[in-house]
């Protein structure tokens, strides 16, 4: 197999079913429909997976362009291979408070250990500075 | 009134500027050229001063008309839709609207004359008729029908117009027409209210012309009408347009007008009736024509009909410019007008524009004078934003649309729906004709574009394929420039070894396991295209002109190699110290040496037919680098005092240890033997650096490819005069180096029996020599060499006897071990 440089190795998945992660931790599935030198996508019915825990939820987003330095992965999705049934989807309101119920915990575990870090002395790198996941 | 005045002043200022007109031609000419005709009245001017020129000949008949504003304006209400929208064919022609009434009547004297029938505008009449054939031919011409463009305007206009009478009022007797409501000529502003004579088309004033000193408000009312109503359909104009289009008309307008010098108290007499007429407003309707409407629509002011005919006259075949045009851009706004109804509104509704409906029509019809000239200057002033759509070619860029005719004024049009009928629209006659043409082939293209990508739309997947084949073959392509390279070692160096590596390990696996083999990147086989750039250069222009882009990037400084002659470079070199010198010659050889060793690669890597030519260079290449180590005086031998001046620096040393494996074994082992002459200098000086151990690699290969007489020859040079061999020992690889001669020779010994070393008295000389040397030298002064050869031993048990080979071999295994 060979393949063409950069990302024109894209091409042959144009008009495929794509999962891309992006940069600020979401997570995009739609059909590729377009691609440039700079690996900018342009995603077709797309919807924003949101996992927590075995439950996941879309959100229908529509047409997504996503500017190539936002890209952390890419990948095709098949379409013809079975669902995982180990995941159990949900709807939109459900998955979003799931959500903000497991970031609220893992805000609170992030206070409850930068203050036991404070009270050895330790200092903490501020959270905005880390990548979330 | 003031208009009068003004007029008046206009008239004679032109008459004594006659001269500069020509010149200001030719600036209309360039202004043409570049904005597109129609941009500018050209030749307003010299319209209006004829025009001017002609009313005052005539002493004034057009001031006095009074009575046609009354007629006038009440065409203006009858023509109203005509005027303000074109029909479609009119556009480009002036209009049928009776402000033009004027061009299209002019022609036609005698048919119009009989009944207004002054004996001086019959005799003028005809006057015109001898004088010039043109102007008989276009009356003739007018008569039996229009032209083809214009036909279906003249078929509409006829339709509307025919039926009313085509009357000839007795001058005196406006009342007469009452059985025409349609005209409804306000007999009260006939008589009264009168536009300044310039304000009368030339079809007026000829009427006028030819009816002497006829109350002139009815004459012109009755001109009028007779333009639009009984020859309306017909002297549409199309005669007439065509016909202006002959430049020479205009001249012979003024011509004809020149003969017709009326009295001088007629002027005065018009004065008197234009300052007593009463508003026309106040005369209203006896026929009940809406009276409103009526007054302003009346006059058209000359410049405008110049306008009119000079646009004409810049553009023969104006029709077949703008009809694609049309059809391709349909209007941005609905009301939009061509220039021509814009004149037309100039004349008649634009003139409401900046007044209230209820200002009384004098006063409109000073503003519009007003509003024309400046109009017609290029530059509206103001108070009339309105106008300016009607002023110059860009229109269409103010062009909000005017306001719909009579809206105002007076009741709608009678003729609804012909009029709505969308006036000729040349939104893009006033671009210039290459930006139209440029604005035409784009919307092409854009339509082509639409129509292909449409067609690609065919598959299961209705989204499919947005990306065409070839925006993909695009990226590709600006992916694949990037891996363009014609000198992959040099542009990427990893790249090229990995892939090497891998290749090597793949080619293992398959002979051992038939493994898939991985993916492979694809790159571009085409070469990079050589880009000399070659700065642009226009005749004339002043400096450099640069075009910077990916291939030619914008040059900071502009640097000039010059070759300097080795006089100068020799007398540089004098001036530098001994040392830049050395590094100087060692830089050079450096990057011969680059190019060297470079070559195998890209021996590899050229085309069959490029390596011919590498050879070649290689070759040059090494024997630059032999003979930047070889003394001038002497070809072929190498000088020891380059070469000890070389490896006098810590880059010379390296240098020739990179070196020696490229250069040809006897230069090698010339550089060696030197090497072996100086050790004591070359000693002395690697004190500080150490690097001499380098060169023990490259030199033992070159050793063991010497013959046994270089072999000896090495060694007797090594051994030198007296002593040398004791500072030889003294240096880590001096005694490496005597190591390495020794055991080459014992090698050669035991591995032939019958070598020549063993026939030759002198290498075992200096084998005794040598040996003696060691035995002599103390062990804490003998330095320990890199390594011991093995073979050390065997060599020297040939020559010493047991005992001192023991003690040799102390000191041999003393060194060895504090390796």
């Amino acid at each position: 197999m060979n393949y063409v440089p950069g990302t024109a190795s894209l091409i042959d998945d144009i008009d495929k079913k794509h999962l891309v992660l992006l940069r600020d931790g979401r997570t995009l599935i739609g059909y590729l429909r377009s691609i440039d030198q700079f690996a900018n996508l342009v995603f077709h019915q797309t919807v924003e997976r949101i996992h927590v825990g075995k439950k996941f939820g879309d959100i229908p987003r529509g047409i997504f362009i996503v500017r190539g330095e936002n890209v952390v992965l890419l990948g095709e999705i098949d379409v013809d291979k079975p669902c995982d049934t180990v995941l159990q989807q949900v709807s939109i309101e459900e998955i979003l408070e799931e959500q903000r119920l497991k970031q609220q915990a893992k805000q609170e575990t992030e206070k409850v250990k930068m203050q036991v870090l404070k009270d050895r002395g330790l200092s903490v790198p501020k959270a905005d500075n880390l990548d979330e996941y | 009134m003031f208009r009068f005045q003004s007029l008046n002043e206009d008239c004679t200022l032109e008459e004594e500027d006659e001269g500069p007109i020509e010149e200001e031609d030719e600036i209309d000419q360039f202004n043409d050229d570049t904005f597109g005709a129609g941009a500018i009245d050209d030749d307003w001017q010299e319209e209006h001063k004829r025009l001017a020129e002609l009313d005052q000949l005539r002493g004034g008949p057009g001031l006095v008309g009074g009575g046609g504003m009354g007629g006038e304006s009440d065409l203006g209400g009858a023509e109203d839709s005509s005027s303000a929208r074109l029909p479609p064919a009119a556009g480009n022609l002036p209009l049928p609207s009776l402000n033009f009434s004027s061009s299209s009547g002019l022609p036609r004297p005698d048919v119009e004359d009989r009944g207004g029938g002054g004996d001086l505008a019959e005799s003028l009449a005809r006057l015109i008729l001898d004088a010039d054939p043109a102007i008989a031919g276009v009356g003739a011409a007018e008569r039996p029908g229009p032209p083809p463009s214009l036909s279906a305007l003249q078929g509409l206009d006829r339709s509307r117009v025919l039926p009313q009478p085509s009357p000839i009022p007795h001058p005196t007797q406006p009342h007469q027409h009452p059985h025409h409501p349609q005209h409804q000529l306000p007999p009260g502003p006939s008589t009264s209210g009168l536009p300044p004579s310039s304000m009368l088309s030339y079809q007026q004033q000829q009427h006028l012309m030819r009816r002497g000193t006829a109350p002139m408000g009815q004459m012109n009312s009755h001109s009028i009408w007779e333009n639009n109503m009984g020859f309306g359909p017909v002297s549409l104009t199309p005669g007439l347009v065509t016909h202006m289009e002959d430049s020479p008309l205009m001249s012979i307008i003024k011509e004809v007008g020149l003969p017709k010098q009326p009295p001088q108290g007629r002027n005065d007499e018009v004065r008197d009736l234009s300052e007593r007429v009463p508003p026309p407003r106040s005369s209203s309707p006896v026929i009940g024509s809406p009276p409103v409407r009526a007054v302003p629509i009346g006059t058209p002011p000359k410049q405008p009909m110049s306008h009119i005919m000079n646009h004409q006259i810049h553009h023969p075949t104006p029709v077949h410019v703008r009809a694609p045009v049309q059809h391709r851009y349909p209007p941005p706004f609905p009301e939009r007008l061509s220039p021509n109804t814009l004149l037309n509104i100039a004349n008649s509704p634009l003139c409401r524009g900046p007044f209230p409906p209820g200002v009384g029509p004098v006063l409109s019809q000073i503003q519009r004078a007003q509003l024309l000239n400046s109009q017609v200057a290029g530059f509206p002033r103001g108070p009339a934003p309105p106008l300016l759509p009607g002023g110059g070619g860009f229109r269409p860029f103010f062009g909000g649309p005017p306001p719909p005719h009579g809206h105002r004024m007076g009741p709608p049009p009678p003729h609804g729906p012909l009029n709505h009928a969308p006036p000729i629209r040349h939104n893009t006659t006033h671009l210039h004709p290459q930006h139209r043409r440029m604005l035409t082939q784009r919307m092409q293209s854009r339509g082509g574009d639409r129509g292909r990508i449409g067609g690609d739309r065919r598959s299961r997947d209705p989204y499919s394929n947005l990306m065409t084949q070839k925006e993909k073959e695009w990226v590709t392509k600006i992916q694949m420039m990037q891996l363009q390279s014609t000198d992959p070692y040099l542009d990427d160096y990893y790249y090229q070894n990995y892939y090497e590596k891998m290749e090597k390990r793949q080619e293992r696996e398959r002979d051992s396991s038939k493994k898939e083999h991985t993916t492979k990147l694809i790159t571009p086989q085409v070469a990079k295209l050589e880009h000399t750039y070659r700065p642009v250069q226009f005749a004339g222009s002043l400096g450099k002109l640069t075009v910077s882009s990916v291939n030619n990037p914008r040059k900071m400084i502009d640097a000039v190699v010059t070759t300097r002659t080795d006089d100068e470079e020799k007398r540089e070199k004098q001036v530098w110290n001994k040392r830049r010198q050395i590094l100087y010659t060692v830089e050079k050889m450096y990057s011969l040496l680059l190019e060297v060793q470079d070559f195998e690669k890209r021996f590899v890597q050229a085309p069959e037919e490029d390596r011919e030519a590498l050879l070649e260079q290689h070759k040059t290449n090494t024997m630059q680098l032999c003979n930047s180590l070889q003394e001038k005086e002497w070809d072929d031998r190498v000088s020891d005092e380059q070469c000890v001046m070389i490896m006098s620096v810590r880059k010379g040393k390296r240098l020739i240890s990179r070196l020696l494996p490229f250069l040809p074994p006897p230069q090698a082992a010339a550089i060696v033997m030197a090497i072996a002459r100086n050790l004591p200098a070359l000693a002395k000086k690697d004190k500080q650096d150490q690097v001499l151990c380098w060169l023990v690699e490259p030199v033992s290969a070159v050793i063991q490819s010497l013959s046994s007489s270089a072999l000896t020859d090495l060694l007797q040079e090594l051994q030198g005069n007296e002593g040398q061999l004791a500072t030889v020992l003294l240096n880590k690889f001096g005694v490496t180096l005597l190591y390495l001669i020794l055991s080459e020779g014992e090698r050669m010994q035991s591995s032939d029996p019958n070598c020549q070393l063993m026939d030759d008295n002198r290498w075992t000389e200096l084998v005794f020599s040598v040996t003696r040397e060691l035995l002599s030298v103390p062990s804490s002064s003998l330095s320990p060499p890199l390594f011991t050869p093995p073979n050390l031993l065997s060599l020297f048990s040939r020559y010493v006897d047991r005992q001192r080979l023991e003690l040799l071999q102390d000191k041999l295994q003393i060194s060895a071990l504090s390796r």
